[in-house]
């Protein structure tokens, strides 16, 4: 299966710290790929060096077979990827409904045609099927920094899957969540999954829900892999159990 | 409320401010025509400050070149609609060039820039006296006329800068309705989370500078006409504090905000001032003292302006 996404090497270093030390992986088309690791193992760095957010001090990513190794989050985002972040990233001044808009207007014709649009830039319909898909109906009038963090994070998701995109950067989707809807979340994302057919990389501390959810995991450790495979041969991995687990 | 009951009362509203002018005195009505001059700058103020969240101390800087391009287009015959063309083209290119320390500095800071801006431009204005006139200034600034209908008076030239009004803020609120005024939105609650999600931050960050500043250049060239006469002072960075006050007392980020903190910022010290009432006659004196204290209590208790007062008591809606 030809890659879509090839992270080749990648190094961030912040002085002598090495935050991402040659981490090389790779995401097929539809798949989805867990990272985990304990806190400080450079998850969300490698996140961030994969998407433009900081540069990374060495390594290539490669989305589609083209280069785009230290792309801007707009270019990557115009190719087709996107993110959530580990904080909370909503619109907090701008209706739920207007928050899933915003995040795929921009991809629909040009700045200057953009300007004599609609309104919902047609975009209304889509983001009330987002809406009702996520459970978020009886809210979606209501600014979304007035929202439970919960109702954020799911607006936080459900706004990085407005435009469809190809490949979605999952940083701890369920930091937060209550329990109880992190099978709903889970679910969620399977559907998406087979609905777009993009492929997700998901940053998770939540071993149920990763293992459930992603047939290929990757371990990291103080910036290196260490270990990956399915979830049922990491999980048992005496290294990971040691690092990550301690135990 | 419904969108219908809304704008009958918008109508009303704009109805009973031409009659109001109709019956008043010749200074109220001046009073009325530069509150209207001042409203273009703070819609495009609002748009920059408080839909696209970029701190701006510039204002009056723009409002000065669109004054002075006037002064010198208008005694040169250039006509007035022409003119304010001129005025809101350069305004917005300059603005558009004033956006770029925007895309490396915030709040603070890019409010000491525009600051310097606006101090570099009152020092042109005072010291190149063989354009400007420096502290002379330029008069004789001509009133336009108007297919053949001269708006020399002060009424016909009240009616002239409140319809350009209307027809001004008819388009930053059909602009701030489209896509754009979400993606502005979307620049000032969160710029990093935008730009993930395909907003051109940096377009964005540009047009909302340019967008202001091209207001503010339009109410110069209104603002020239009215007083006939202009000189550096009233492009002072003080202006520019003041209109960002006007934005943040009426309501910085709703379409409003600026009349109702224009209305205050203008009016109400004329107001007080010229109080006749036996109680209220010390205000002749302290009517300033009063404004800030006013201003001072506002802010503390409503720091989002008076229009935000619903929602001290409502949580959550949007719409």
């Amino acid at each position: 299966m030809t890659p879509f996404l090839e992270v080749k090497d990648m190094k961030k270093a912040y002085g002598a710290i090495k935050a991402v030390d040659g981490v090389s992986m790779s995401v097929g088309p539809g798949e989805i790929v867990g990272v985990i690791g304990p806190n400080g193992s450079g998850k969300t760095t490698l996140f961030n060096s994969i998407l433009g957010q900081i540069t990374p001090t060495a390594g290539h990513v490669e989305f589609c077979g083209e280069d785009v190794t230290g792309m801007s989050p707009l270019e990557l985002s115009r190719r087709g990827v996107g993110r959530t972040f580990q904080t909370l990233q909503v619109f907090g001044k701008l209706s739920v409904r207007d928050n899933l808009i915003v995040a795929a207007q921009e991809f629909k014709g040009s700045l200057g045609s953009r300007l004599m649009a609609k309104p919902d830039a047609g975009l209304g319909q889509h983001a009330d099927e987002m809406i009702e898909l996520f459970r978020l109906k009886h809210v979606a009038h209501l600014y979304a920094g007035t929202l439970s963090y919960g109702q954020q994070k799911l607006i936080d998701i459900a706004m990085a899957f407005m435009p469809a995109p190809r490949l979605v950067l999952l940083d701890e989707p369920c930091a937060g969540v209550n329990p109880s809807l992190v099978d709903q979340l889970r679910e969620l994302l399977v559907e998406l999954n087979k609905v777009q057919g993009g492929s997700f990389v998901v940053i998770e501390h939540n071993m149920d829900f990763i293992m459930k959810l992603c047939p290929h995991v990757i371990c990291m450790v103080e910036g290196k892999v260490l270990a990956e495979g399915p979830p049922a041969t990491v999980q048992s991995n005496r290294q990971v159990l040691e690092a990550y687990l301690g135990n | 409320m419904n969108t219908n009951v809304k704008t009958i009362i918008l109508v009303a509203a704009l109805a009973a401010v031409a009659v109001v002018a109709a019956l008043a005195k010749r200074s109220d009505v001046y009073l009325l025509t530069l509150c209207s001059v001042y409203l273009m700058a703070t819609f495009g103020l609002n748009l920059t400050v408080g839909y696209a969240g970029q701190m701006s101390l510039g204002q009056a800087a723009f409002f000065g070149i669109g004054a002075y391009i006037a002064a010198l287009a208008l005694k040169a015959g250039v006509p007035f609609f022409v003119v304010v063309l001129i005025a809101a083209v350069v305004c917005f290119f300059v603005g558009l060039a004033l956006g770029f320390p925007a895309l490396r500095v915030q709040h603070h800071y890019l409010a000491f820039a525009t600051l310097g801006f606006n101090v570099l431009v009152y020092l042109i204005m005072r010291n190149e006296e063989k354009i400007t006139g420096g502290t002379f200034g330029i008069s004789g600034i001509p009133r336009p006329s108007l297919l053949g209908f001269s708006m020399e008076g002060h009424l016909a030239y009240f009616y002239l800068t409140f319809a350009s009004l209307i027809v001004l803020a008819f388009l930053l609120w059909w602009l701030l309705r489209s896509p754009w005024g979400r993606a502005f939105a979307a620049l000032r609650d969160n710029p990093i989370r935008a730009e993930s999600l395909g907003v051109n931050i940096t377009a964005y960050t540009l047009l909302a500078f340019a967008i202001g500043a091209a207001c503010a250049g339009i109410a110069g060239v209104y603002y020239a006409s009215l007083v006939e006469f202009i000189e550096p002072g009233p492009f002072h960075f003080s202006t520019s504090l003041m209109m960002l006050l006007a934005v943040i007392v009426g309501g910085s980020g709703r379409f409003f905000g600026p009349v109702i903190g224009t209305v205050i910022i203008i009016l109400l010290p004329e107001l007080l001032r010229a109080s006749n009432m036996e109680a209220l006659k010390f205000m002749q004196k302290w009517y300033l003292v009063f404004f800030g204290i006013a201003v001072v209590v506002l802010m503390v208790w409503l720091p989002g302006g008076i229009l935000s007062i619903g929602d001290r008591f409502r949580k959550g809606g949007a719409k």
